[in-house]
């Protein structure tokens, strides 16, 4: 697509190919359904707090218009969701905003984007199998109440999870 | 005795021991035995690692729950967001073409998902498999007369289609698991609100905890209680960043219900690790005083767990 989103008549072009990247994520289709009622924002904590900066309807939107590079870049206004699930408590359409939300992470993962704290966090999920760390620290204050040091994770087993399949069922 | 797989994620094992001290505590007196999950990893969090791979995600936590089935138990979760993963994961696997792709990972460490594991928060797990009265009848340190704010938190309550716990518009549980304790629940009108945890952005969640954590002042409660270590640390740390940045005195000891549970089953006071908060519960030091005569005997206990 060598043109950007809107053409040289200011209109909005539809990035089909965004459209179906994002569909192909789990539960990203159901951006389909969405019918901009707007169920969504006025529960969403994030959009109170930013005054309307962030808005779930909106991205709900851009998704339908396919309007892919104004969500998958650096500091991405997607990473102010709380991710409280009010939006999918809300929805009359059960979009769960927040799982298509997800879905557009998935995408800025894929293309290699992730805000420094977030890729910390999973750097140390992927080497441990967990989020927080063992470490003599940890296990002399377990100690102190009688609990045994912390199990390990049997990595050979979460790495061979981790893998992506060759199989064609997985591929988009 | 019942007996449950506890699946302890991450964060009160390896942050915060005294609280899994507080549930190793508190769940043997209420007929529940706890069976340790051999070989469980982070759940993972339905946060960070859920945003890089959602399917990869699904297939650790499919492994979790995989643990379990082996064991041929059902599961119970210390943490709001342990048991969204869990919960979220058993949910979307229910469609076949999801759960196929997630067995064919799970066939390269010879495992295979099978769906026969159910999982609850302990905050449900206490209100359907041991119940309030068998609670109240564990307390030999009625904490009468304690003010307790809650804050439910998201992830026990919503999505409700999948969490199935409670009305997240009108919650009921966590009033009624503290008033077992003979204490006093106190609902802040900004109880609904999130702990802000996920959030990226510096603005959003600051202003939100401060709009939180002013209506838990106006209730003048001695603890703010919750169900998730996750929201714990907002809390603690986090209100005192709150209370800096935008010149409160914001000052609500924090504190987990299991905690809150086993002091008023006789744990002693300084087995709730509170040397590691920012706000310490010490209001609780004057129920620790007070000699617990009657039909518990002598249960002025200070034999830890």
């Amino acid at each position: 697509m060598p043109e950007g989103p809107a053409d040289r008549a200011g209109l909005a072009r539809v990035d089909f190919e965004f459209r179906r990247k994002v569909a192909q994520k789990i539960e990203g289709n159901l951006a389909t359904f969405c019918y901009q009622c707007g169920a969504c924002v006025g529960d969403c904590p994030a959009a109170t707090y930013s005054d309307g900066a962030f808005n779930p309807r909106e991205i709900m939107l851009k998704v339908l218009y396919g309007l892919g590079d104004e969500l998958l870049v650096e500091d991405s206004v997607l990473w102010n969701c709380t991710n409280c699930y009010n939006c999918h408590e809300r929805c009359p359409q059960q979009v769960k905003p927040v799982e298509v939300i997800i879905s557009l992470k998935n995408l800025l993962a894929d293309a290699g984007i992730c805000p420094d704290p977030v890729a910390k966090v999973i750097e140390v999920f992927e080497t441990t199998g967990r989020t927080v760390p063992p470490s003599a620290a940890i296990d002399r204050q377990r100690q102190r109440y009688g609990l045994p040091p912390l199990p390990p994770v049997p990595m050979d087993e979460i790495r061979a999870l981790l893998e992506p399949s060759p199989d064609r069922r997985e591929k988009p | 005795m019942k007996r449950f797989a506890f699946f302890p994620g991450c964060l009160i094992p390896a942050r915060h021991p005294a609280m899994e001290l507080a549930i190793r505590y508190a769940l043997p007196k209420l007929g529940i035995e706890i069976v340790d999950l051999e070989g469980s990893s982070c759940c993972p969090d339905p946060l960070y690692f859920k945003s890089k791979d959602k399917l990869s995600w699904l297939a650790v936590a499919a492994r979790n729950l995989c643990l379990a089935e082996d064991l041929g138990l059902d599961i119970f979760t210390n943490c709001s967001g342990c048991t969204a993963t869990l919960s979220e994961a058993r949910h979307l696997l229910l469609d076949e073409a999801l759960r196929s792709k997630v067995n064919d990972r799970l066939a390269r460490i010879g495992r295979q998902y099978r769906g026969t594991a159910k999982v609850r928060h302990i905050a449900s797990l206490l209100r359907d498999e041991v119940g309030y009265d068998r609670i109240r009848a564990s307390v030999v340190r009625p904490l009468e007369g304690l003010k307790v704010a809650i804050h439910y938190g998201c992830h026990l309550l919503k999505p409700s289609l999948i969490m199935q716990v409670d009305d997240p518009n009108d919650p009921a549980v966590l009033e009624h698991l503290v008033r077992a304790l003979g204490a006093t629940p106190r609902r802040h009108r900004n109880w609904y609100l999130c702990c802000g945890k996920a959030c990226q952005s510096a603005e959003v969640p600051a202003r939100m905890m401060c709009h939180l954590l002013e209506t838990v002042n106006e209730q003048e409660a001695d603890v703010l209680c919750m169900v998730c270590p996750s929201c714990f640390a907002q809390f603690d740390y986090g209100q005192f960043k709150i209370s800096q940045q935008f010149g409160k005195d914001f000052h609500t000891p924090p504190i987990y219900y299991m905690q809150l549970l086993a002091f008023a089953q006789g744990m002693p006071y300084e087995n709730l690790g509170s040397e590691r908060q920012r706000f310490k519960p010490e209001c609780l030091n004057r129920y620790e005083l007070v000699p617990t005569a009657g039909r518990h005997g002598n249960t002025l206990a200070h034999n830890g767990a």
